[in-house]
Formats: structure tokens, C-alpha cells, sequence
């Protein structure tokens, strides 16, 4: 089977996964060439889309599976009874691994949150499922099937940690590109109007200059990126958000690092968007971050008592700030 | 279990398997290619699906309407191979007797509804 790119790839191992509905012998004789119309299908498709075509060819491969799995199977079972077969247990198990792979590593994703930068909404121990559809542009053709819409102001992202992409952080994003972004005593001040957040938590018990009226000037804790984001993107005491990329805060604002100490999230950086907290379990940071023995034990031990009953398929939301008069 | 039926209980034949065997009633088709024909015969009311298209085949192969002729590919497509079909004298018979038996309906009803018009 020749290799085709991008989305129509995709649907295709997509369809090549319904195919398992049908018996196996009926898969063996026909699954390539039903494959191969299908792609033929989608081609025709992709050289004139529009959101009604796209509709219309999805419901028709649906009902057509559902329909001709069923006649399919049933036509099987009645031809069984005449000479039996089995289906192996090393098929069965086959099929679940490859849906596994297929929605973890495509669909959604698990990560752990190991850090209370957005306490408040997430809490240390969160393990949570990121929905990596919703902010992956699918494309011309993919935009009127999928559940896409760009990342918007408000919205809790994960993203690779621009200073080290082998970690994944969790936070608001506060900024779009060319919005004018500054904190005054602790509020942001965005495009020169003040935000209430409602979703923000303030725990200080000491006042930083840094992080409360930034930006001000780099200081320790500011990295590489963080000092470029000062040489080149301030502006008359404000931030400026360059195009492709993201201004993020967590909502645990003081004490968070965040885009105020390391800059910028590229936008080709956003894996997705938080789904659900799927188990939450009360443990200390060095533990989430690499799984120790201790901790096997640890939860071995204490998973009826420290898990977080209550917090079991919690969904983290998106939340608008409220925009406030001018600032000053 | 199909093997020793006489044409007439074939009859009458499903609206995919009687346009797949129209698709095929000039030359050797490839699934897209009668797929894309039974859209053209019905002004696009017909389009099969893989699992009703390779559905029908199936049966047909087994009740001896049509046969494969082996797998090559289309140079209007790709370099891929794919499987053509053809239909049998016997499906050539089938389909032909199908349409007259539609062609029968269809005389009857047109006579019957032309009256009750009037």
C-alpha cells in the first residue's frame, strides 16, 4: 500500500481500524480493497471539500459499516455452524493494543501534573488526559469534521516547556499574538484594560516586584528565553506577544514560573487541551515526576486513602476573564 | 448453498447487485470504478459504501453473477494494484432478465397511474 501523508493517512488507519468490526475472514478476502476505496473516496473528496460533502461521505461510511458489519458478522455465525472456527485470543489481544496505541498516542494523552503552578484548578498529583485534537489544525479537509478551534485567551494548554521540550506544562494562556500585556500589583493588564480572573489564586506572603508589577527587569530566576522576551519584546513597560506565539501565566500566580521567567510558548509548541483529571492522588512532586520504588509502595499502600476521590473525572475549563475599564 | 438455484429465484435482484452488475455490463471494473458507475447510472442517489459494495461482490461471487480477473493496477490512479471483475454469462443472463422484469412493472404501473389520472 502506497503512503500517503497528512489527514487522508490518517483516516485511512482510522477506517482500517473499523475494518476489525467485520469477521475475519471477510477482512482477509476484502479489508484491502474496501481500504482502497475508501482512500479512493477520500481523494475524490479532498479535491473539492466543503463542510456538507465531508458530512455526507462520513455518514454514509458509517451507517455502511455499521450495516455490513452486522449483515457481515451474522452471515458468518450461520456458515460457522457448519465448520467452526476461533478466532485466537493473540488476534483479540492485537486488536485492543492497536486501538490503545491508535487513541494514545493520536487522540489523547496522560500526563501527570507535578507542580502547583496552576493549584487551584490542579493540584499536584492530578493525572489528567490532554485532548490533543482540539488545538492540532486538522487541515482544510479535517476543519469541518473535527472538533478543531484555535487556542483562545482563557484557555488551559499543555505545551512543551520551551527551555526543555522533553517537559510538558500545563498552563492559562493569557495572551495572544500582538496583545500588549503587563501585571500591575499582581493583575494583569491586558491591551490596557484590567482582568479579573476569576479562576486565579493568590497565596503571596511577600511581595515580589518581578512577578507582581512585571516587566520590570531580568533578574535570577529569569532564563535565556525569559531574557530575550526582555530585550526584544517589551515595550514602554509592556509586553508585546510576537506573531506564533502564546503569553501563558499559571493560575497559581505567585508561585508559578511561567512566560513571566521563561518567555514565550510558540503555538506549533500547545500539545492540546486538558480533557479530564482521570486519578488524582496526593503525592509530592519528585515522586510524579519519576516513578520510584518508594512510590510504587506509596500507592500500593495508600491508594484507597490518597487518592482524591472527589476529583475523579473533574474537568479543568476554559474560563474568560472579565475585562475591566482602562487601566489608568 | 448457492450453487443449484435456477436464475428466476435470483429475482429480483437488490438495487446494489442489479447496478454493480450493470457497472459491469461492458467491461472489467475495479471496486472504485463500479462504485463511481452506479453513482453515474443513479445521478449519485446510489453510492455504495466498501462494506455494501464488497458485500454484494461477495454474494455474487458465490452465486456465480460475477468472477475476478486478476489484479492489476489503473494508470488513471496510482501505481496500485487492484482487484477487476467481470460478470458471468450467467449474470448476463440475470441482469437481463431482471430488467425486463422491471421494465414489466414499470409498463403496468405506467398504464395503471395514466388511468387513474384521468
Amino acid at each position: 500500500m502506497t503512503s500517503e501523508s497528512g489527514l487522508i493517512g490518517g483516516f485511512c488507519r482510522l477506517y482500517s481500524l473499523l475494518l476489525y468490526a467485520y469477521p475475519r475472514d471477510f477482512r482477509r478476502q476484502y479489508g484491502r480493497p474496501m481500504q482502497q476505496l475508501f482512500r479512493d473516496r477520500c481523494r475524490d473528496l479532498a479535491r473539492n471539500p466543503g463542510r456538507i460533502p465531508v458530512l455526507r461521505f462520513a455518514a454514509q461510511v458509517m451507517t455502511d459499516w455499521v450495516r455490513t458489519a452486522v449483515r457481515e458478522t451474522a452471515a458468518a455465525v450461520r456458515s460457522e455452524d457448519r465448520h467452526p472456527a476461533r478466532r485466537s485470543s493473540v488476534t483479540e489481544w492485537a486488536v485492543t493494543l492497536l486501538i490503545y496505541l491508535f487513541a494514545t498516542t493520536t487522540l489523547v494523552q496522560a500526563y501527570v501534573v507535578p507542580t502547583g503552578s496552576m493549584e487551584g484548578n490542579l493540584l499536584v498529583g492530578d493525572h489528567i488526559l490532554v485532548d490533543r485534537v482540539a488545538f492540532s489544525d486538522p487541515g482544510p479537509l479535517g476543519r469541518h469534521i473535527l472538533p478543531y478551534r484555535d487556542v483562545e485567551r482563557g484557555d488551559i494548554a499543555a505545551f512543551l516547556f520551551p527551555e526543555d521540550i522533553r517537559q510538558t506544562y500545563v498552563k492559562r494562556i493569557i495572551g495572544l499574538p500582538g496583545d500588549h500585556i503587563r501585571l500591575d500589583h499582581g493583575q494583569v493588564i491586558r491591551n490596557g484594560r484590567r482582568l479579573v480572573e476569576p479562576y486565579v489564586q493568590h497565596i503571596a506572603s511577600y511581595p515580589d516586584p518581578y512577578r507582581d508589577n512585571f516587566p520590570l527587569a531580568p533578574e535570577a530566576g529569569t532564563t535565556p528565553l525569559g531574557y530575550d522576551m526582555f530585550e526584544h519584546h517589551v515595550r514602554n513597560g509592556e509586553v508585546i506577544v510576537p506573531p506564533g506565539m502564546l503569553f501563558a501565566l499559571g493560575d497559581n500566580r505567585d508561585n508559578s514560573a511561567d512566560s513571566r521567567y521563561w518567555g514565550f510558548v510558540p503555538r506549533s509548541y500547545v500539545v492540546g487541551k486538558p480533557l479530564l483529571v482521570y486519578w488524582s492522588f496526593d503525592a509530592p512532586t519528585a515522586d510524579l515526576e519519576q516513578w520510584t520504588v518508594d512510590h510504587v509502595i506509596d500507592v500500593a499502600l495508600h491508594f484507597w486513602t490518597k487518592t482524591r476521590w472527589r476529583r475523579m473525572f473533574l474537568v479543568p475549563l476554559s474560563q474568560r476573564a472579565l475585562e475591566v475599564g482602562d487601566a489608568q | 448453498m448457492t450453487k443449484h438455484r435456477s436464475p428466476q429465484q435470483l429475482l429480483p435482484l437488490t438495487p446494489p447487485v442489479f447496478h454493480i452488475l450493470l457497472a459491469l455490463a461492458r467491461e472489467e471494473r475495479h471496486g472504485y470504478g463500479i462504485m463511481q458507475d452506479v453513482a453515474r447510472q443513479t445521478d449519485g442517489a446510489l453510492q455504495l459504501g466498501p462494506g455494501t459494495l464488497y458485500g454484494c461482490l461477495k454474494r455474487m461471487l458465490a452465486a456465480g453473477l460475477v468472477e475476478e480477473v486478476g489484479e492489476r493496477s489503473d494508470p488513471t490512479l496510482d501505481d496500485e494494484r487492484r482487484r477487476y471483475y467481470r460478470m458471468t454469462p450467467l449474470g448476463k443472463r440475470i441482469v437481463r432478465a431482471e430488467a425486463q422484469r422491471l421494465a414489466g412493472a414499470v409498463t403496468v404501473a405506467m398504464a395503471r397511474l395514466a388511468g387513474a389520472n384521468a
